[in-house]
């Protein structure tokens, strides 16, 4: 039976890692590339995940949503990205930061204005719905669903990075963008399609996780500092980083939830405290 | 003394002078002396930033964990023990500076932007743990029942502070105090190495400064003003909330440092004052008005980076350079 318990658990902690994993790819390739810690990335999956709502309450249309979705998000995050923080760039690396956490604050209060202040509850569509049983074990169809497309997309978006001429430009661009551009690429719609590369993932898991989360306004903020910690253990800049860490947070809150549930999440910084100790790099830093 | 050598100290401390005038008539100036005593907390928290930021160049997004373990400490110990107020101060102080040692010393491993990430994150154990230890700190609810200690020097005074008139001039106190130790701390030789820290800190480290020690020492001392903030804000309003160790409160306090002007410590003062009067009046009338303080904060960002006081400043300049020369 407890054996059962732990399965069921580590199940569940792979789907928990695999939304911290979409939003840390993201964060971590935004990094890597632009030198901007993006305040807003939590913003995204709120938006992601409101749009979610949104449409599927009006079209009663889940996968529609899941398509529209990362369409939306990237779109929003070009528009900033080519006239907000645009702006910034050459400047100390702290404005762009800071810009970013202005967006965060204006995106969270105006989801309060459309939506009201409390979160909303949102069924997976009916053919998602259900369990599917593996001898004694029973597995929410929606969450197996969930990990299916969002392992799909983690290793589409890793041979668009290794295998890919764009993928290259990026992979370059982390290791030094000015050399990129003497090279004669233009950098700056690389960094605009980059962020909003990184919006769309965001967007979508967002939109994946709504039905297993709900949604509400605060959202973001909260899985936010979470990423944070994923990718500082992954490593900064580190694409497969970003994947080891979101699973091993993932794990180690859904573990730790069976023994003491308010610690859950305490244990996510606890482990990253402890691997900066061990490892100041994260587990597969390339850079500082 | 002559009247030449006050003459001189005058002149050398007309920025002191000028911020003591203007806080000594302030709580009869606004429409109740709470709001003055919150603008001075917060002003006392954004300057110890301001020391992090401005002078230092170090981003940080802790300043919650610091201002709330304060607040805690001070809430714990009169809740469970009615101490002297100085205790309290100190073990504020004391339980905020061993935090930002640590703090200090894990972000500062690296270099660059790391640290914004980690201090964050930092942020946010220190609230889930404040959230969750519910029979220690109440969770959610917060720590209620904090009341107000007299002012108690054994033999000397026992004074209570209950009166709000009071207990400002009690904060005000300590927060000329602290502006006056921090002013020395950034005009000091010390100072100046932070703030070749901030300028290069390559640099910095090739004249033979261990630059990690300076960094790790500033983050005690922001830590150690930001924990009195706290005392003082626990002290004031009598419960500590759940959002004084959020990331809410640290975002306050960096909205108030770049909206006032960093690197200036009058800035931030300023800051604190336009923040906190600007969310007191908005709030009367729409709920959601961080809309638009995200929105001038955006706007601060991009056209306006010395803030306020850089526009003041900026606008002195010009007068300067164009008033007419006497022929």
């Amino acid at each position: 039976m407890l054996l059962n318990l732990v399965i069921v658990q580590i199940f569940n902690g792979l789907v928990l890692g695999m939304i911290y994993v979409l939003l840390a790819m993201g964060l971590s390739i935004v990094w890597g590339m632009m030198n901007i810690i993006n305040f807003s990335h939590g913003l995204f999956f709120a938006i992601g995940a409101y749009l979610a709502y949104t449409i599927f309450s009006v079209t009663k249309n889940f996968f529609m949503g899941l398509i529209l979705i990362p369409i939306g998000t990237a779109l929003i995050g070009i528009l900033l990205e080519r006239t907000l923080l645009r702006r910034l760039y050459g400047l100390n690396i702290l404005y762009q930061i800071l810009m970013t956490f202005g967006i965060a604050l204006m995106g969270r209060e105006l989801i309060i204005i459309l939506y009201g202040p409390i979160g909303k509850s949102f069924v997976p569509p009916d053919i998602l719905s259900g369990t599917i049983s593996l001898g004694a074990l029973f597995f929410p169809t929606y969450r197996i669903f969930l990990l299916f497309v969002s392992i799909l997309l983690t290793i589409g978006v890793w041979l668009f990075i290794e295998k890919t001429k764009y993928g290259s430009i990026i992979r370059a661009g982390t290791e030094d963008s000015e050399m990129v551009s003497a090279l004669g690429i233009n950098i700056s719609r690389v960094f605009t399609l980059i962020f909003g590369l990184a919006m769309a993932i965001a967007g979508f898991g967002g939109g994946l996780a709504a039905p297993i989360r709900g949604v509400e306004p605060m959202m973001g903020e909260a899985i936010l500092g979470i990423c944070f910690a994923v990718v500082i253990i992954g490593g900064m800049g580190s694409f497969l980083g970003a994947i080891i860490g979101g699973v091993i947070v993932g794990l180690s809150q859904s573990m730790v939830a069976l023994i003491m549930p308010s610690a859950s999440i305490i244990v996510i910084f606890l482990v990253m405290a402890l691997i900066l100790l061990i490892k100041p790099r994260g587990l597969l830093g390339i850079r500082d | 003394m002559k009247w030449d050598q006050w003459k001189t100290i005058f002149q050398k401390n007309l920025s002191l002078i000028f911020i003591l005038c203007i806080f000594l008539i302030l709580p009869f100036v606004l429409p109740y002396t709470a709001l003055a005593t919150e603008i001075l907390i917060f002003a006392l928290a954004t300057i110890a930033f301001d020391l992090l930021l401005g002078y230092t160049g170090i981003m940080i997004f802790c300043q919650a964990s610091f201002f709330g373990t304060g607040a805690y400490i001070t809430g714990l110990l009169i809740h469970h023990y009615q101490p002297n107020i100085f205790l309290c101060m100190g073990a504020a102080i004391l339980g905020a500076a061993i935090l930002a040692l640590c703090f200090g010393y894990m972000s500062t491993q690296r270099a660059g932007t790391y640290g914004v990430l980690l201090t964050l994150a930092f942020n946010e154990l220190i609230f889930f743990i404040a959230y969750q230890w519910k029979t220690l700190t109440g969770g959610s609810d917060g720590l209620r029942d904090i009341p107000r200690p007299n002012l108690e020097i054994p033999g000397l005074l026992n004074v209570n502070l209950f009166s709000e008139t009071r207990f400002y001039f009690f904060a005000l106190f300590f927060f000329v105090f602290s502006f006056i130790l921090i002013k020395k701390i950034t005009e000091s030789p010390f100072g100046k190495v932070l703030q070749g820290i901030r300028e290069n800190e390559t640099r910095t480290m090739a004249i033979g400064f261990n630059t990690r020690l300076f960094k790790v020492v500033a983050f005690i001392i922001g830590g150690i003003f930001m924990g009195l903030a706290g005392n003082l804000y626990a002290m004031f309003m009598n419960f500590v909330d759940i959002n004084h160790v959020a990331f809410d409160t640290s975002g306050k306090i960096v909205m108030m440092e770049l909206i006032g002007g960093m690197g200036t410590l009058f800035g931030p003062i300023l800051g604190a004052g336009i923040v906190t009067l600007a969310s007191d009046i908005a709030c009367a009338y729409w709920e959601r008005w961080l809309l638009i303080l995200g929105a001038v904060f955006v706007a601060f960002v991009l056209f306006a980076r010395g803030g306020v006081w850089g526009l003041i400043e900026s606008v002195r300049g010009r007068l300067k350079f164009s008033r007419p020369k006497k022929a």
